[in-house]
């Protein structure tokens, strides 16, 4: 992978960013700051880490993210931080940063460049497109192949199944869920799921009632490290309501992790992990035959629980999937 | 003592009815004032204070006299100038006091009534420079003059000793004395005074009332105290008004408007009167059935 | 009788001067990157004699474009806030008034709002783009103050009641509104709204912005300063000072102009930072007395003292991420005024 090449003179190139901006990049691109967790593993996907010279407090797939030097928050880094790291660029999202962090940059003198993918295929593109901005448009053609791969081998296994319908759990109480327009409702679409939600925003608060009315056959919840998916469904399911619920009484539910809530490369193997849960049958070794509605409880909660206790063996599938270093 | 004369001519205003040519004896002169009152602009009005005429020189004291809600404290407030008469007007040395600027009218007349709750309380002498303040331009720092005036208007009321005490720990009496001192910091022709004694035992009653006899003749103040003692009115008034309902029944000396029928049918209720051999009225209230 | 005399102000003035001046140099000193007094102290010098090629350009962009205008930030803005609370104190005759209470932060904060959804759809110049958000905080800040002004009038006259009332209730309204919009509202960054109402001085303002600021912050609060002895006098009683020759009208219509200015640039700016323009006058009241003339100056000056510290301290204390600075008023101001207070009921 490029190490460090002594910088050249002040040669820059245009590029228009996923906002419409006009960013200024110099050349070749040295020092990057990433100021969002998806944005950092999107450059250790890409094999670029070693120009990473700063990320946020919250950046912390893979492991060696976490040793870099940290600049603050995702909505409050430190300027001070950011500029005594000298980058040549800045890296953001739209969902996550303010718009008044950009504009302090600009003011500063310092580009940054800005994605914004909505589905997962945008995520895939804008991976490539990141690779050409930072240099390395070979590593992301590359990236961008084993993703498309892997989620044409998805579409195929996935192909002629109804989709399960579920309700992707963002935070219990209020009842939070993600909207039709989110990435996160793309990759559940993917996994050969419905999500029923059918808001507009981003985050909609769902109410209870609806939820019970649209009987979802699945919960989804994203598995972080302080919050395993099993806690979470417990807590739900505790609570007065929820009960009203098939999906709840029977303990239909499934955990991926949280990789489903970056937009970044990891998502596809989330998505995969998803789609395992919910339609065991199409990764099995025996032929795609009968489609099954349901399949029995007991094999159900045996993937939830294998999943569940193997944290570890949830790692391993997602490195199995992961992108090339 | 103090430099009361303010002549018109010296604040660049002009008195009305030409320069100079009206009774100079006559410091106040109210002509025909009435005023009407309603909360709602499309009520009848609550209240109303009828055509009222008197006049008074300096060194006087006038008692606007009358039971409580006639009217007496709205005329106190439209001979200061405060409110504007729906007609007649009011004059003091030939200035309408409604149309006065502000620094004038401060300067020239001097209102003691009781006071709002301090919010943040101040010491006495902080409260009395007050007083000066018609005489500041804006962002002054008081003077030594200031300083010497305030320190003779406490004299002059007898609350030196409460200079630098803070007014929120003075009683009733001694607040009394400091508010009226900041009205003599002032340096004011007129001193207006609603109530004064509201709140006072007979001492202190009596007490303030000599002060302001004392006070009157000495600097020349014309004095206009709005009461319903009718005692103290007769004691110490040169001239009495008395009021029932927004109505003036009679104007003149004690001695000619504390007639016996007349005062009962404004206090409602039976009263001897005696006309002492100093010539001033004592009201009794007749002996307990 | 010790009457304020203007060396006692002066003398007062140069101290606090003083106190400001070392805070500023304390606080341009700590920050995530470190930075020696002695190389502070010669590159200060550098600047002045216009030597800045010598400064290596991360340092000379740190501290001086980063660190200082985010200390004269906090300089005008906890001045102004400061200078406007005590004003709102006199005017609404109301110890419990900030400079937040007639619904000017509320406004803003829905002015704000509006340019963030509006700024997308508007291909705008970077340089022009952030400028939307404190046009559009100031414009729903002025709109407000007008609404509740008319709202606050009784029979022609500002009232401190009624204007209190009108106020408060405008607030609530309004923040109903940005209640509304947050929750329903897709798409943007309105996360970051939350941290913009919370007060925040991390975002180096545009420079016309920060012109503006100072500019408007000398206007107000001199228009206010001519008032002093007014206030003085109209906080012993608005009829008493009538009669003592204040022309309350006027008094009460400027400082109400001049108040809701400063109130209106510092929140466009920085977002509504609490604490400061409620604790600061109390805290010189009670170490400088009530007396307006001194009141406001010294107000002014402990504004900027406590801001600034307060600032440091939040982006000092768990750098590099950083904690909200109208939290660390509180924290700092709220025990400062106990003890005060104590000392001075003892």
């Amino acid at each position: 992978m490029p190490s460090a090449i002594p910088a050249a003179g002040p040669v820059s190139k245009n590029f228009v960013d996923e906002v419409g901006r006009t960013v200024r990049v110099p050349q070749p691109v040295q020092r990057v700051v990433s100021l969002a967790p998806s944005l950092t593993e999107t450059i250790y996907a890409l094999g670029l880490q070693d120009h990473l010279v700063g990320d946020t407090d919250y950046c912390d797939y893979p492991p060696d993210a976490q040793k870099k030097t940290k600049v603050g928050g995702a909505i409050n880094p430190s300027l001070e931080q950011i500029v005594a790291l000298r980058p040549d660029l800045v890296l953001v999202t739209k969902s996550l940063n303010r718009l008044e962090t950009v504009h302090a940059l600009d003011g500063l003198g310092i580009p940054s460049y800005a994605t914004d993918p909505h589905t997962v295929e945008e995520i895939v593109s804008s991976t490539e497109r990141l690779a050409g901005v930072l240099g390395v448009p070979d590593a992301g053609a590359t990236l961008g192949a084993d993703l498309e791969r892997h989620l044409a081998d998805l579409r195929q296994r996935l192909s002629g199944l109804p989709p399960r319908h579920v309700l992707f759990v963002v935070w219990s109480d209020p009842l939070i869920s993600a909207g039709k327009n989110t990435f996160i409702a793309d990759a559940l679409r993917l996994a050969g799921a419905n999500s029923i939600v059918d808001s507009s925003q981003d985050w909609p608060q769902m109410s209870l009632e609806e939820v019970v009315r649209l009987q979802p056959e699945f919960l989804v919840f994203a598995e972080s490290r302080s919050d395993s998916g099993q806690s979470q469904f417990d807590l739900l399911a505790e609570r007065p309501g929820w009960r009203g619920l098939d999906a709840v009484r029977n303990r239909r539910f499934a955990v991926i992790s949280d990789a489903v809530n970056r937009p970044a490369p990891r998502i596809v193997s989330a998505i995969e992990v998803l789609a395992r849960q919910l339609h065991p049958e199409a990764f099995s070794a025996q032929p795609e035959g009968g489609t099954e509605k349901k399949t029995p409880p007991s094999a159900q909660s045996q993937h939830s629980k294998s999943l569940k206790d193997s944290s570890g063996r949830d790692s391993k599938l997602l490195e199995a999937c992961a992108c090339a270093p | 003592m103090s430099s009361y004369a303010r002549s018109p001519a010296s604040s660049g205003l002009r008195p009305i009815g030409g320069s100079g040519d009206f009774n100079s004896d006559v410091r106040l002169s109210v002509e025909q004032v009435s005023y009407a009152y309603s909360a709602n602009p499309t009520q009848a009005p609550l209240f109303t204070l009828e055509a009222t005429s008197f006049q008074a020189r300096p060194g006087e004291i006038v008692a606007i006299l009358g039971p409580n809600a006639c009217g007496k404290s709205t005329l106190l407030k439209l001979i200061a100038g405060a409110l504007e008469p729906l007609s007649g007007r009011v004059l003091l040395n030939g200035f309408v006091t409604h149309t006065l600027p502000h620094r004038t009218r401060g300067q020239r007349i001097a209102m003691v009534q009781q006071e709002s709750p301090l919010l943040f309380p101040s010491r006495a002498w902080e409260f009395v420079l007050q007083g000066r303040h018609p005489y500041g331009r804006t962002l002054r720092f008081e003077t030594e003059e200031d300083l010497l005036i305030a320190r003779n208007a406490l004299a002059q009321v007898g609350a030196e000793h409460l200079s630098d005490r803070w007014m929120d720990q003075i009683s009733g009496g001694e607040k009394q004395r400091v508010i009226l001192a900041r009205a003599l910091a002032q340096q004011p022709l007129l001193l207006l005074l609603d109530e004064p004694t509201l709140h006072l035992d007979i001492g202190a009653q009596v007490d303030l009332l000599d002060t302001l006899r004392r006070l009157a003749s000495a600097n020349r103040y014309t004095v206009v105290v709005v009461t319903h003692e009718l005692n103290l009115a007769g004691q110490y008034a040169d001239q009495v008004a008395l009021f029932q309902k927004g109505k003036c029944l009679r104007v003149g000396p004690p001695a000619s408007v504390f007639q016996r029928e007349l005062l009962e049918q404004v206090f409602q209720t039976p009263l001897t009167v005696e006309h002492g051999s100093s010539g001033r009225p004592r009201v009794n209230m007749p002996a307990a059935k | 009788m010790r009457p304020l005399t203007l060396s006692r102000l002066l003398l007062h003035c140069a101290i606090l001067s003083a106190i400001l001046f070392v805070v500023v140099v304390i606080a341009l000193k700590l920050g995530a990157v470190p930075v020696s007094l002695y190389g502070l102290g010669r590159d200060l010098l550098r600047v002045l004699f216009s030597q800045t090629s010598q400064l290596s350009s991360e340092y000379q962009l740190i501290i001086f474009d980063i660190r200082l205008p985010r200390i004269l930030l906090g300089i005008f803005v906890g001045a102004s806030l400061s200078v406007a609370g005590a004003s709102f104190q006199a005017l609404l005759r109301n110890p419990l008034a900030d400079p937040y209470v007639l619904g000017v932060s509320s406004g803003a904060a829905v002015g704000a709002i509006i340019a963030l959804i509006v700024e997308p759809h508007l291909s705008l110049a970077p340089a022009v783009a952030a400028l939307l958000t404190p046009v559009g905080a100031f414009l729903g800040a002025a709109l407000t103050v007008t609404a509740v002004y008319f709202l606050g009038l009784r029979q022609g006259q500002i009232d401190s009641g009624t204007l209190l009332l009108a106020g408060i209730i405008s607030a609530s309204f309004l923040s109903a509104i940005i209640m509304f919009f947050m929750s329903t509202l897709t798409g943007g960054n309105y996360r970051g709204m939350a941290f913009w109402m919370m007060g925040e001085l991390s975002t180096p303002p545009q420079r016309i912005v920060s012109l503006i600021l100072r500019f408007g912050f000398f206007l107000a609060a001199g228009a206010i300063y001519t008032t002093a002895s007014d206030l003085n006098l109209l906080l012993a009683g608005e009829q008493e000072a009538m009669h003592l020759g204040v022309d309350v009208r006027r008094v009460r219509l400027v400082v109400y102009i001049a108040a809701s200015l400063l109130t209106g640039l510092a929140v466009s700016v920085s977002g509504a930072i609490g604490y400061v323009g409620l604790l600061v006058p109390h805290v010189m009241r009670l170490l400088f007395g009530s007396d307006h003339r001194i009141l406001l100056p010294t107000a002014a000056f402990g504004g900027a003292i406590a801001l600034v510290i307060a600032d440091t301290l939040a982006r000092t204390v768990v750098s590099p991420a950083e904690l909200p600075v109208g939290a660390m008023t509180a924290i700092a101001g709220a025990p400062l005024f106990l003890y005060l207070m104590r000392r001075r009921l003892a």
